[in-house]
């Protein structure tokens, strides 16, 4: 089973290492931003840009990041390029549109029904907010999860960034595409179907464990 | 003890160009029980959200037993509304079981849940549903879950209660068990705003004055309710 080997489970553990990594980081600025773009009124303008966002070429992103990252761009004494941390600041850019279009649309309705109800029983101002997101919660994992699943699937960034070095760098992504460079189609199919299976598993985990919220 | 005014209140939702209230003044008196009435559109939510505290007057001023009350500072508004419970006209409905939901306030002032489960229980039980109280609030029928509405304020013990259209899912046994359970609160000498576009639904429950809107003007504020009018 030289498909199995360990360098196939290595490698398919990093890209979920690292676009999990990404995805929470950008929650961490995605869901404020969600936030504040549904309390506002006329947003339309910025939704189309991040909706042309969402779909933005991933090699361009990658590229522009290499240029940053280089040795002779602004951010080089970070020593970012070719490590996973480039990749997983790459992706969580990468996610951000997606998270935040997805996202807002669904606080923008909870907004305005959760803090009514929220300030007709009495809770302060922090309450009502907690509440709208527990009763988003569910709305926001899903979108949480379809970002993570670009991100895997991503393969410019980890490309252009990440560099594709065995054993610190090589993604999913980046193995299968120097497979079939190679010539070895089994390996790279068996590489990309079980990454799959576990994405699956991940995000069918997420589901039910975004539902089974019940206090008493 | 809570008197609430409203003075000189007009209202325009964000975005329309048309006023929903204009120049309302109306006076609900501890203990009092309150009748809004005017026909669909006339602007009876909008002036419950705004005397139970929800809604903030585009001009004119909301008195809390003399007090303006949009000129509190935030957390003395927290503890204003504490007091003073709006009921929706379609129930909201959150994630978890009937039980939590109806919970949620008691939540929010720190009731233990062992407290909590006991007076959400006597409510429940009083209307009627506490053996629905596993179930999750989306499988319930319109009635149920307005029911669950009403209890998920009644358990905060409130000084007034507003309820939008409290009737109108409710079949006559589910009319019934509120009406008895609102003369209950009442005795309580508990302030009571009801709205609804139908005054016939109010049975044996008596009331103080009826106030009438029409497009967003008080057309007629009587004191007590006139014979005959209750009935249809
Ligand atoms: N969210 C809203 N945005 C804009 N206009 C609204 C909104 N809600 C109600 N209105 C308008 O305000 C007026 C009063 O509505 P409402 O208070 O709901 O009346 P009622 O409860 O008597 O049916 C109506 O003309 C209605 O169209
Ligand atoms: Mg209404």
């Amino acid at each position: 089973m030289r498909v199995l080997s360990g360098e196939v489970i290595d490698t398919v553990l990093r890209s979920l290492y690292v676009s999990g990594v990404a995805t929470m980081l950008s929650l961490t600025w995605s869901v404020p931003a969600s936030y504040i773009l549904a309390l506002r009124q006329r947003t339309g303008l910025v939704e189309a840009l991040l909706e042309t966002l969402v779909g933005m070429p991933t090699v361009l992103l990658g590229l522009l990041l290499y240029f940053l990252f280089s040795s002779s761009g602004p951010l080089a004494p970070l020593r970012l390029l070719y490590t996973p941390q480039a990749m997983i600041v790459g992706e969580a850019i990468l996610v951000t549109p997606l998270i935040i279009s997805t996202s807002h649309r669904l606080l923008r309705n909870a907004i305005t029904t959760y803090s009514e109800l929220a300030l007709s029983l009495g809770a302060g101002r922090d309450q009502a907010m907690t509440l709208i997101l527990r009763e988003t919660s569910p709305g926001i994992i899903a979108s949480a999860v379809m970002g993570f699943s670009r991100a895997v699937g991503e393969l410019g960034i980890a490309m252009m960034v990440g560099g594709n070095i065995s054993g610190y760098t090589r993604v999913a992504t980046t193995a299968i595409a120097l497979g079939v460079s190679r010539g070895e189609f089994e390996e790279a199919l068996v590489l990309g179907l079980m990454l799959l299976a576990i994405m699956l598993v991940v995000a069918v985990a997420l589901k039910s464990l975004s539902r089974v919220y019940v206090k008493w | 003890m809570v008197n609430i005014g409203l003075k000189d209140v007009w209202y325009r939702y964000t975005g329309s160009s048309s006023w929903s209230l204009k120049g309302v003044s109306i006076i609900i008196q501890n203990g009092e029980t309150v009748l809004v009435t005017g026909h669909n559109g006339s602007g009876k939510t909008t002036m419950l959200k705004i005397a139970s505290l929800i809604y903030r007057p585009s001009s004119g001023a909301v008195l809390v037993d003399g007090k303006d009350f949009w000129v509190l500072r935030e957390s003395e508004r927290t503890s204003v509304r504490r007091s003073i419970v709006y009921v929706h006209e379609k129930p909201v409905l959150l994630r978890g079981s009937v039980l939590s939901n109806v919970a949620y306030g008691l939540a929010i002032r720190g009731v233990s849940s062992g407290e909590a489960v006991k007076k959400c229980r006597e409510v429940l039980e009083e209307l009627g549903i506490w053996e629905l109280h596993r179930s999750s609030p989306h499988k319930l029928s319109a009635g149920q879950a307005q029911l669950m509405a009403v209890a998920r304020a009644l358990v905060l013990d409130p000084e007034a209660l507003f309820l939008d259209e409290p009737f109108a899912h409710l079949d006559s046994e589910k009319r019934e068990i509120l009406v008895n359970t609102l003369i209950g609160r009442q005795r309580q000498g508990v302030s009571i705003v009801i709205s609804s576009h139908q005054v016939g639904y109010l049975g044996k429950l008596s009331v103080n004055k009826t106030v009438t809107l029409e497009n967003g003007v008080v057309m007629r504020a009587r004191e007590k309710r006139e014979k005959g009018e209750s009935n249809s």
